[in-house]
C-alpha cells in the first residue's frame, strides 16, 4: 500500500483528500505546513507528497526545494488552485502539477502516473 | 553804356529775361537771387561785361574772374549735393535692410528673401543676378542655396518692366519674393546651384580666401589668372563678378556671388563697398535664423518625445491598473476555488456512496455540476485576469477572425441565424496579443450568438481606413434598454462601473488597452454594433520582439 503525505493549510481539504486516496487504497497522512511536514518525513518513509503552493506564512515551493535536496527520491505532486506556476522554473522541480478542482480524477490519474512511473526528476519538464 | 541784360534791374519781365523757366518766377521780382541763379550764365550779361571792359572799365574784368569762380564752386557744391543725397539714400536704404532683418524672428528663407531683393532690386544695388552659397550643417561644404534674377534678356525686361510699373518698397518686394517665387527661383537656377559647391577646406578656392581675408573679391578681366575663378565664370557665364563673404563673429555662413549678367555693367568700387555694408546684418540674420531653425527642431523634438513620455506614462498606469486587476481577480478567484473545490468534492464523495433511490441524490447532483459550473469560470477569469499584460506579436486580423469565426460558429449552429464573414482583402500585419484578442472576439461572438433569437444575422467586417483597421462586429439583438448612466447596451460593455459580466469587462479593459478605440453602440434600433479600431504597425517599429505568428 502506498502512503502519501498530503500537505495543505485547509483542514477541509486534507478531510477530502484522505477519504477519497484512502478510497483508492492509499495510505494518507496530512500535514497543515511545512514544518509540520519536514517533522513527518523525519519520521516517516513516503511514497508520494501531494503539496500545496500557497500555504499559510510560506511557499510550498520553498518546501519542494528542501524536499527534493534531502530526499532525493521521494515524488512530489504540486496542488494549486492557480495554473500560472507551471511557468514558474521552480515548479519543475516537482513530479506532476494538478490543478484544484472538485473533480478528483485527474489527481487521482497523476498519482497513479507518478506512482506507477516512479520516475526520475522533471516528468513534469517533458509533460508540460 | 545800355546794358543788354536786365541786371541792373530790380524787376524784370519774362520778355526782358527769357531764360528763366516757369517754376522760376520769385526770380523776376528778385535781382539779388536772380543775378547768382541767372545771370552769371547769361550771354547778354557776358556781352555787357564785355561791352564795359572794352569801355575802360577795369572792374569788369574784376566780375568775369569773380563769376567764374563762383560758377565752379557752385558746380562743386552742387556735385557734393548730389554726392551726398546718393549716400543718404544708400544709408537709409541699408538702415531698412537692417532694421528690417532684425525687426523679427524671420525663417532663413525670408531674410535670404530680403537680402537678395536688396541686391538685385533696382531701388536697392542694382546687380542683375545673386546667389547664394551656404556652409552646409556638417560644416564640411558650401553650397548654393537660392539664386535671383533673370536668366535671360527676355526675362530680365518683363522683371524690370513688372518692377517699374509697382512701386513696392524694399519690405513689401522681399515679402512678395517670399511667398510667390522662391520655390520657383530656386528650380530656375537649380543647374548652377547644383555646381556651386566648395569644400571649405579647399584653401585654393577663391571663395574660401574671401572668407579667410574677410572682405569683398571682385573676380573679373583676366579669367586665366585663376583656374578657380575661370570655373566660376563658366558656371556663372560671366566674366566678372563679386563675391562678398557671410560671416558671423568669426562664423563662416556662407558667401553671395552678384553680376551684371544682363547688363555687363562694371561693379565699381562704389558698388562693392555699399554691398559690404550689407553683409554683416545678413550673415547675422542668416545665423540667427538657422539657429532659430534648430531650436524649433529641437523644440520639436523635444515635444514629441514628452508626448511619447506622457503615452508611457499613460502605459504604465493602464498597466499597474490591469497588473493590479489581475492580482485582485487571481486574489479572488483562489479564496472561492478552495471552499468551492471542498464543496464541490464532498459533494462527490457523498454522491458515490448514496443509493440510487436516495431522495438527496438529486440535491448532491446539483451541488457537484454547480460547482464544476462555478470551477470553469473561474478557471476563465483566472486565465484572463494572468493575460491583461499584452504580448505583442506580428499577426494576421482576418486570419484569427476567420479561426474565431469559425469556432463561433461551427459549435453554435442554430436554425434561422445566418453568419457573414465579410473581410478586407490583403490587410497589413498588426501588432497584437494574438490569444488576448482571440479570446476577446469569442467572447463577444458568443454573447451575440447566445443572446440571438431567429430570425437572425451575425456579422463580422474588417475594413482597411488611413487611421488603422476597423473590426465592425453586428448582431440582430434586442436588448432591453438599460438603466439610466450605464453607457452601453451590452451588460459589461459600459465602462469602468459596469462589472455585470465580469468577462465581458475583461473583454473592454483589454481591448480599450491596446485598440485605437473600441465602442459599442445600437445601430438602427436592430442591434447592436462593437467597433474595434486596431492600429497599424508604425514604420519605425522595430520587429525584433515580433514572432511572427
Amino acid at each position: 500500500m502506498s502512503r502519501i503525505l498530503v500537505v495543505d493549510d485547509e483542514s477541509s481539504i486534507r478531510l477530502l483528500y484522505s477519504h477519497e486516496l484512502a478510497d483508492e487504497g492509499y495510505e494518507v497522512f496530512t500535514a497543515a505546513g511545512a514544518e509540520e511536514a519536514v517533522e513527518i518525513l523525519r519520521k516517516d518513509d513516503f511514497d508520494l507528497i501531494l503539496l500545496d503552493i500557497k500555504l499559510k506564512n510560506e511557499s510550498g515551493l520553498d518546501l519542494l526545494q528542501r524536499i527534493v535536496k534531502e530526499r532525493h527520491n521521494l515524488p512530489v505532486i504540486l496542488c494549486t488552485a492557480f495554473s500560472c506556476y507551471k511557468d514558474d522554473f521552480s515548479a519543475w522541480l516537482a513530479d506532476g502539477y494538478v490543478v484544484k478542482s472538485s473533480d478528483l480524477r485527474e489527481l487521482k490519474e497523476e498519482i497513479r502516473r507518478v506512482l506507477d512511473k516512479k520516475s526520475p526528476r522533471n516528468v513534469l519538464k517533458r509533460t508540460m | 553804356m545800355e546794358p543788354e541784360c536786365c541786371w541792373s534791374k530790380e524787376t524784370v519781365t519774362p520778355e526782358e529775361c527769357p531764360y528763366i523757366f516757369p517754376d522760376e518766377t520769385d526770380l523776376y521780382a528778385s535781382l539779388e537771387r536772380r543775378l547768382p541763379a541767372m545771370c552769371l550764365e547769361c550771354p547778354r550779361f557776358q556781352g555787357d561785361l564785355e561791352r564795359l571792359g572794352e569801355g575802360g572799365r577795369p572792374e569788369a574784368a574784376v566780375i568775369r574772374i569773380l563769376a567764374g569762380e563762383y560758377l565752379r564752386q557752385k558746380s562743386r557744391a552742387d556735385t557734393m549735393v548730389g554726392f551726398l543725397d546718393s549716400r543718404e539714400i544708400e544709408i537709409q536704404f541699408i538702415h531698412e535692410i537692417g532694421a528690417l532683418l532684425q525687426s523679427s524672428l524671420m525663417e532663413l528663407d525670408e531674410v535670404l528673401s530680403v537680402a537678395l531683393t536688396a541686391i538685385t532690386a533696382g531701388k536697392g544695388f542694382g546687380m542683375n543676378r545673386a546667389f547664394l552659397l551656404l556652409v552646409n550643417k556638417e560644416r564640411s561644404h558650401m553650397k548654393g542655396y537660392l539664386g535671383v534674377g533673370p536668366r535671360n534678356y527676355q526675362e530680365a525686361w518683363e522683371i524690370w518692366e513688372e518692377i517699374g510699373r509697382s512701386d513696392f518698397s524694399l519690405r513689401e518686394m522681399a515679402k512678395q519674393f517670399h511667398e510667390t517665387k522662391l520655390s520657383a527661383e530656386k528650380n530656375k537656377f537649380h543647374d548652377i546651384l547644383e555646381r556651386l559647391s566648395v569644400p571649405l577646406s579647399d584653401q585654393g578656392s577663391i571663395l574660401n580666401r574671401a572668407l579667410r581675408e574677410r572682405r569683398p573679391i571682385l573676380v573679373g578681366g583676366d579669367l586665366n589668372e585663376n583656374a578657380i575663378d575661370l570655373e566660376l565664370a563658366r558656371i556663372l557665364e560671366v566674366d566678372t563678378f563679386l563675391i562678398l563673404p557671410l560671416l558671423a563673429r568669426n562664423r563662416r555662413v556662407g558667401v553671395i556671388l552678384a553680376d551684371n549678367f544682363i547688363t555687363r555693367k562694371p561693379i565699381t568700387p562704389h558698388d562693392i563697398r555699399a554691398m559690404e555694408s550689407l553683409t554683416f546684418p545678413v550673415a547675422f540674420a542668416i545665423e540667427r535664423a538657422s539657429l532659430y531653425e534648430r531650436l524649433h527642431e529641437d523644440l520639436r523634438q523635444l515635444t514629441v518625445a514628452n508626448t511619447r513620455l506622457h503615452e508611457q506614462q499613460e502605459l504604465i498606469i493602464r498597466m499597474e491598473k490591469l497588473a493590479l486587476l489581475g492580482r485582485v481577480t487571481s486574489s479572488i478567484a483562489h479564496s472561492i476555488r478552495n471552499p468551492l473545490m471542498i464543496i464541490g468534492g464532498f459533494a462527490r464523495s457523498l454522491l458515490k456512496d448514496i443509493a440510487e433511490d436516495d431522495p438527496k441524490k438529486e440535491s448532491l447532483e446539483t451541488i457537484v455540476l454547480e460547482a464544476r459550473l462555478l470551477e470553469d469560470a473561474l478557471t476563465e477569469a483566472l486565465e484572463s485576469a494572468e493575460s491583461t499584460t499584452p504580448k505583442m506579436d506580428k499577426c494576421n486580423i482576418n486570419e484569427l477572425l476567420g479561426y474565431v469565426f469559425h469556432e463561433v460558429t461551427s459549435g453554435h449552429g442554430r436554425d434561422g441565424i445566418s453568419f457573414v464573414l465579410d473581410t478586407a482583402p490583403e490587410l497589413p500585419m498588426i501588432r497584437m496579443d494574438y490569444r488576448q484578442m482571440a479570446y476577446c472576439l469569442k467572447k463577444i461572438l458568443l454573447n451575440s450568438l447566445d443572446a440571438m433569437s431567429p430570425p437572425g444575422e451575425l456579422a463580422v467586417r474588417t475594413i482597411l481606413r488611413p487611421d488603422g483597421i476597423l473590426v465592425e462586429i453586428t448582431d440582430t439583438v434586442s436588448r432591453p434598454a438599460r438603466k439610466d448612466g450605464e453607457t452601453s447596451p451590452v451588460p459589461g460593455m459600459g465602462g469602468a462601473g459596469d462589472i455585470y459580466d465580469l468577462e465581458l469587462s475583461f473583454c473592454r479593459v483589454i481591448l480599450e488597452n491596446y485598440c485605437k478605440s473600441f465602442t459599442v453602440d445600437g445601430y438602427d434600433g436592430k442591434g447592436t454594433r462593437y467597433e474595434i479600431l486596431l492600429p497599424l504597425k508604425k514604420e519605425d517599429e522595430g520587429d525584433e520582439q515580433d514572432s511572427g505568428r
